[in-house]
C-alpha cells in the first residue's frame, strides 16, 4: 500500500497522458457521435436529423452492408495470416539452433516499410498487363491458365488486398508470440515428453495455455487493426471494382471527403468504434472462458 | 474517499474540456465578408505574399509560366510573392480544398471544377464573379468561348478562370488498324464491331486507365452527348432525365457492348495512367483516348520510333441523327482558378490583371494551347506533323463541349456511377441492373444536391 502522498504524485503523473488521451482519442469519438446526428457538408449550415443517419445506415444503405461483409472477410484473412502465420513461424523459430536473429529481422522487415511502397509493390506483383511476379510465376510452373488480373477480378480482389496487410504484420506478431514461447518453462515440456506426450499434446496442453494471455492481447491488437484497415485497400483498388473491396473505412473516407457528407461519415465512424468494442468483448469472452474451463 | 473524489474531478474536467472543444468544432463555414461582385475595390496596392492552392503537375506548363510571371511582377512590386501549393492527385486535392473551405481557410486563389460543391461556395459569396472580373480587366473577349463555357455553372454564371485548353482525341495506330483490316469508325455504334475485329487479329483494341475511373466515365458521356446533346447530363443529374429513358438505355447498352466486345485490355480496372499509355505507345493497343496535354509524348520524337509514324488521331465519332456536330466533343479547359472573395483586394486584382494578360504568350510558347485566341502556339522543334494538326484543330472546335460527367453529377452519384460502370463493362452486372441501380442512386442524391 502506497502512502497517501505517493498516491497523489502517481495520480499527478497519470493526469497529463490521460488528458492527452482524452483530447486525441475520446474527443474525436465524442465529436463523431455529435456529428452523426446531423447532415453537414462543411460549408452550409448543419441540419439536425436525429437518428435519420442511423436508420438509413442500418436499413437503406446496401453499400454499407457490402462494405461490412467485406470488412469481415478482410479481418478473417488478416487474422489467419497474422496470428496463424505468426504462431507457426514463432514455433519453428524456437526449434532453430542458429540464425534466429537473422530470420526474425527478415520477417519483421515488411512492418517497417512504408505502406505506400508496399501498395506499389503489390500492384506490380498482381499486375497482368504487363505480367507481374504472380502471373509470371504461374506461367513458369505451368499454371498459365490461372493467370488473371487479381485486382480487377471481383472474386479475387478482396483476398488480394487483404494479403499484403496480413503479410506485413506477421513478423511483428511473430516476435511477440516468440517471446511468449521462450518463457514457457523447459522443465514442464521435458516432463511432458518423458511422460510420452506427442508434439501436438505438448503444444496444446503445455505451451499454449502458457502463452494464452499474450495470445489474447495479440488477437485483440490484430483484430482492431484489421477492422480499421484502410491504407492498402485504398491505395490498391480504392474499393473497386464496384464495391468488391470496399471496406467500412474506405467507404467512410469517401462519404466524408468525396461526398462531403460529414454527418453520415461520422455515423459510419461510430459504427466502426462499436464494432471494435464488440469484437474485443467477444474475444475476451471466448478466450477467457476457455482459460477458465 | 479522497482518491475517489480526485478521480471524479479529473474525469469531470476531461469531459468538460471535451464538450467545450466539441462546441468550438461545430462552428465554421461562415460566409466571406467581402462583396463578391466588387471586382475593383478601392485602396492602395500593398505588396505581400499571396497563395494559390492548385491541382496541376508541379513541372507542368501552367506552374512554370505562372512562376515566371510572378517573378516579373515581384520585380516592380518588392515584397510580392506567389506561393504555389500544388496537389496534382485530384482526389487528394479535393479533400484538401474542401477541408480548408470548411475551416474558412482558403487562400487568395484556389483551383476547382464547376462542381455542385463549388457552386455552393459561389452562392455564399466566397468566390469572385470571374465574368465581371475578366470584363473589368478588359480580358474577357480574349478567351475562347468554349474555354469559358467549360468553367460555367449550370445557370451560366462564371466563377473560375481557365488556364488551359485541351482537345480530347482518339489516338490510333494505323499499322494495327491495317493489320486487322479495320477502318476509322464513323459512328459510335461501329466501335464495338471495330473492337471485335481487332481482338480477332490478336490486338488489344483500346488502352484504358481504369484505375483513375474518369477515363471510363468519359465513354459514358459520349453516346448521350451525340444522341441527346449536352442537356442530357444536365437533366439526368437533377433527376429530370433517367437512364431508363431512350437515350440513357442506348448509352448503357453501348457501354455494355464495349465490354462484351472486349474493347479494353484485360484487367483494365487496375491499370494505371502510365501503364495504359505504355500499352498504346509500345504498339500493343490500337486506340487510346486522351487529350492534347499528352501532345509532348504522342506527337514529338519522345514517342518510340517504332510507332511514331503510325500514330494518328480521329475525333469523337457521331451517331445516326446526332444532336451535336462532329466538331463538338470533349474540349476541356482544365480545372479552373477561383478567386477568394474574402481576401480579394487591390493587390490581388492588380496581380491578376498583370498575370492574365501576360499568361497566354508565356504559356503558348511552351507548345501548349492557350485558353485565349490572341496567341499562336509555338510548335516544338522535335514535333511530328501531327502536333501542328492537333493545334490547328483547336480553331475549328465548336462551342458546345461534351462535359465530363465527373464534374457534373453530385459526388455520391458520381462515385457510384464510376464503380457500377466498371462492373457493367466487366460484365458483372447487366444493363438493366445498372440502369435501375443508378436511377435509384441519382434520384436519392441528385435533386438534393442541386436544390
Amino acid at each position: 500500500m502506497l502512502p497517501n502522498r505517493s498516491r497523489l504524485s502517481v495520480l499527478i503523473f497519470l493526469v497529463p497522458p490521460l488528458l492527452l488521451y482524452a483530447v486525441a482519442v475520446l474527443l474525436p469519438i465524442l465529436q463523431s457521435l455529435f456529428l452523426s446526428f446531423f447532415q453537414w457538408d462543411g460549408v452550409t449550415d448543419m441540419q439536425f436529423v436525429g437518428l435519420g443517419n442511423y436508420v438509413y445506415l442500418l436499413t437503406g444503405d446496401t453499400v454499407f452492408w457490402t462494405a461490412f461483409l467485406n470488412t469481415l472477410g478482410y479481418l478473417v484473412i488478416c487474422l489467419i495470416l497474422q496470428l496463424g502465420g505468426a504462431l507457426l513461424v514463432a514455433s519453428l523459430l524456437t526449434m532453430l539452433r542458429r540464425g534466429r536473429e537473422l530470420v526474425k529481422t527478415l520477417y519483421l522487415l515488411p512492418a517497417v516499410i512504408s505502406t505506400v511502397a508496399i501498395a506499389f509493390l503489390f500492384q506490380r506483383i498482381y499486375s497482368l498487363e504487363p505480367a507481374g511476379l504472380l502471373n509470371r510465376a504461374l506461367e513458369l510452373i505451368g499454371l498459365g491458365g490461372l493467370q488473371t488480373a487479381w485486382l480487377s477480378d471481383v472474386s479475387t480482389v478482396l483476398a488480394a488486398v487483404s494479403i499484403p496487410e496480413g503479410w506485413r504484420f506477421t513478423g511483428l506478431y511473430m516476435l511477440i508470440i516468440y517471446a511468449a514461447l521462450l518463457a514457457v518453462p523447459q522443465e514442464l515440456e521435458e516432463a511432458a515428453k518423458l511422460d510420452g506426450a506427442s508434439w501436438w499434446q505438448t503444444f496444446w496442453r503445455i505451451k499454449f495455455p502458457h502463452i494464452r494471455p499474450v495470445w489474447i492481447t495479440t488477437t485483440i491488437i490484430a483484430t482492431t487493426y484489421a477492422l480499421r484497415g484502410f491504407d492498402i485497400p485504398y491505395l490498391l483498388t480504392n474499393g473497386g471494382p464496384g464495391q468488391a473491396s470496399e471496406l467500412l473505412t474506405t467507404y467512410m473516407y469517401k462519404t466524408a471527403f468525396t461526398s462531403t457528407d460529414y454527418g453520415y461519415a461520422s455515423t459510419i465512424a461510430v459504427f466502426v468504434v462499436i464494432e471494435c468494442l464488440v469484437a474485443v468483448g467477444l474475444i475476451l469472452l471466448l478466450l477467457r472462458r476457455k482459460a477458465d474451463a | 474517499m479522497k482518491t475517489t473524489r480526485s478521480r471524479l474531478a479529473v474525469a469531470a474536467a476531461a469531459t468538460a474540456l471535451a464538450f467545450g472543444l466539441t462546441a468550438c468544432g461545430g462552428a465554421g463555414g461562415a460566409a466571406g465578408n467581402a462583396d463578391s461582385t466588387n471586382v475593383d475595390p478601392e485602396g492602395e496596392i500593398k505588396a505581400r505574399e499571396i497563395s494559390w492552392l492548385l491541382s496541376r503537375p508541379a513541372d507542368g506548363g501552367v506552374i512554370t509560366a505562372m512562376e515566371q510571371i510572378a517573378d516579373e511582377y515581384a520585380k516592380d512590386h518588392p515584397g510580392f510573392a506567389l506561393n504555389l501549393i500544388t496537389t496534382p492527385d485530384r482526389p487528394s486535392y479535393i479533400q484538401k480544398y474542401q477541408t480548408l473551405a470548411a475551416a474558412n481557410k482558403l487562400p487568395e486563389l484556389f483551383d476547382t471544377d464547376a462542381t455542385p460543391y463549388a457552386q455552393k461556395l459561389a452562392k455564399q459569396g466566397r468566390m469572385m464573379d470571374a465574368e465581371a472580373l475578366l470584363t473589368s480587366l478588359d480580358l474577357y473577349d480574349d478567351y475562347r468561348p468554349a474555354a469559358l463555357n467549360y468553367q460555367r455553372f449550370d445557370d451560366g454564371s462564371l466563377y473560375m478562370v481557365p488556364f488551359e485548353f485541351q482537345l480530347e482525341f482518339f489516338w490510333y495506330n494505323k499499322a494495327l488498324f491495317q493489320q486487322a483490316g479495320v477502318e476509322i469508325p464513323t459512328t459510335l455504334d461501329e466501335i464495338p464491331a471495330m473492337c471485335t475485329q481487332l481482338r480477332e487479329a490478336g490486338i488489344t483494341p483500346i488502352a484504358l486507365d481504369g484505375q483513375d475511373q474518369w477515363p471510363l466515365e468519359r465513354y459514358m458521356a459520349y453516346h448521350p452527348f451525340r444522341t441527346a446533346g449536352p442537356d442530357f447530363v444536365q437533366d439526368l443529374k437533377k433527376g429530370d432525365a433517367k437512364l431508363s429513358d431512350t437515350d440513357g438505355v442506348a448509352a448503357v447498352e453501348w457501354m455494355s457492348q464495349l465490354g462484351s466486345s472486349g474493347c479494353f485490355q484485360e484487367g483494365f480496372s487496375s491499370t494505371g495512367y502510365s501503364d495504359a499509355q505504355n500499352l498504346f505507345t509500345s504498339g500493343k493497343a490500337a486506340v487510346y483516348n486522351i487529350g492534347t496535354w499528352e501532345l509532348g509524348s504522342l506527337a514529338t520524337d519522345a514517342l518510340d520510333a517504332g510507332v511514331r509514324d503510325d500514330i494518328d488521331y480521329f475525333t469523337l465519332p457521331v451517331t445516326a441523327g446526332s444532336a451535336t456536330a462532329a466538331n463538338e466533343f470533349v474540349s476541356p479547359s482544365g480545372i479552373g482558378m477561383a478567386v477568394n472573395a474574402e481576401t480579394f483586394d487591390p493587390l490581388v486584382r492588380d496581380f491578376l490583371g498583370f498575370a492574365l494578360e501576360r499568361y497566354p504568350e508565356v504559356y503558348a510558347a511552351t507548345g501548349a494551347l492557350s485558353p485565349t485566341t490572341n496567341v499562336e502556339t509555338t510548335i516544338p522543334a522535335n514535333a511530328t506533323p501531327l502536333y501542328e494538326r492537333a493545334v490547328q484543330q483547336a480553331n475549328d472546335v465548336g462551342e458546345t463541349t461534351a462535359m465530363p460527367w465527373d464534374t457534373q453529377l453530385d459526388p455520391t452519384s458520381n462515385t457510384r456511377l464510376q464503380q457500377e460502370l466498371t462492373l457493367l463493362v466487366q460484365g458483372e452486372v447487366t444493363a438493366d441492373e445498372f440502369i435501375s441501380t443508378m436511377d435509384a442512386v441519382i434520384a436519392q442524391n441528385g435533386p438534393a444536391a442541386f436544390k
